[in-house]
């Protein structure tokens, strides 16, 4: 499976420095990288929305975007 | 440790008188209720789902949280108790728990043994109504919260909950004006609240950007009580509580 990444703003009314995560041309997910001095999960990748898939109540944050991309590529590949 | 408690220290007294009027005689019943006493952890269960509790948990202080959790481990807080609560009253006659409560903060808890419930329910009948009313208050919490989770944005959400926590706060003496101390942390605003931890640091920042909330540590003041309000939707007739004043 190849992802691939396409950086976007995300208009959130914080953070707003983002990442579309495409499947084959098709957007499956995006992220939100939170700034340093957040709160919760200080320069980690939160996974702001998903689609399909990778859509449901589950919105982990991820310390690197790698990371980010082997949780949605499992998910993607988890039913064939 | 057994023990029965001063009534300025029994916040069952209080709870009891903020939705009904006791008598005398009712007072110093449950003031003579017996009851061991053990000071808890915060992150510790009280009681898990599936147990045959032989007794009852009065929360004597402290925050604790009702919740149950999915197979893959997500939990959901299904209410807070705070003192004065009997989160697990429902166990007189529900024989299995079907959630489990947990402390949020250190918890000084009285468990109250069936059997001295029932006896008191018996020599005192308005006792016993006085505990189904509770059960009943607790049924009318659920409902307002499942309202909140499925209709509300997190926003709201939050407003609500927050609007909740101070007017029963207040109701057993716990919150002065509009203010308290609330030590439930961002991710079990987030376990209450169906969002992610993410967004719960995110609605605060914008209500403390709007002026609804002051929070310095674990003490909140609401600055504009009205305006809280207004944007949780907030609206005090579920706590069915005696005095309108609690919640004004």
């Amino acid at each position: 499976m190849t992802l691939t990444l396409q950086p976007i703003r995300v208009a959130t009314g914080f953070d707003e420095d983002g990442m579309m995560v495409l499947d084959r041309q098709r957007l499956v997910a995006v992220l939100v990288h939170l700034a340093d001095d957040n709160e919760v999960a200080p320069g980690h990748w939160y996974l702001e929305a998903g689609f399909g898939r990778i859509d449901g109540a589950s919105h982990p944050t991820f310390a690197s975007l790698d990371g980010a991309q082997d949780w949605i590529a499992q998910r993607l590949a988890r039913h064939p | 440790m057994h023990a029965s408690l001063h009534p300025h220290d029994n916040p069952l007294i209080r709870k009891l008188e903020s939705v009904f009027t006791l008598t005398e005689d009712e007072r110093q019943a449950l003031e003579a209720l017996p009851m061991q006493v053990m000071v808890i952890k915060d992150d510790q269960d009280i009681v898990r789902m599936g147990d045959r509790p032989s007794r009852s948990c009065l929360i004597l202080s402290g925050f604790a949280a009702t919740y149950k959790v999915t197979a893959g481990g997500k939990r959901q807080i299904v209410s807070f108790a705070i003192a004065g609560d009997i989160p697990d009253l429902q166990s007189l006659h529900l024989k299995t728990l079907d959630t489990s409560i947990a402390t949020i903060s250190t918890c000084r808890v009285g468990f109250i043994q069936h059997e001295a419930l029932r006896n008191i329910c018996l020599l005192y009948p308005r006792i016993g109504a006085a505990f189904w009313r509770e059960t009943l208050i607790d049924a009318a919490i659920f409902r307002e919260w499942v309202m909140n989770v499925g209709q509300r944005e997190a926003y709201q959400r939050m407003a609500h909950v927050l609007c909740e926590l101070l007017v029963r706060l207040r109701a057993v003496g716990l919150a002065e004006d509009h203010a308290c101390d609330l030590p439930i942390t961002q991710a079990e605003f987030a376990d209450a609240l169906g969002i992610t931890t993410v967004h719960v640091n995110r609605v605060l920042q914008q209500m403390r950007a709007d002026g609804l909330i002051v929070s310095k540590g674990t003490q909140i003041k609401i600055p504009d009580w009205d305006k809280l309000k207004q944007a949780g939707e907030f609206d005090p007739a579920y706590l069915h509580l005696e005095s309108d004043q609690a919640a004004a």
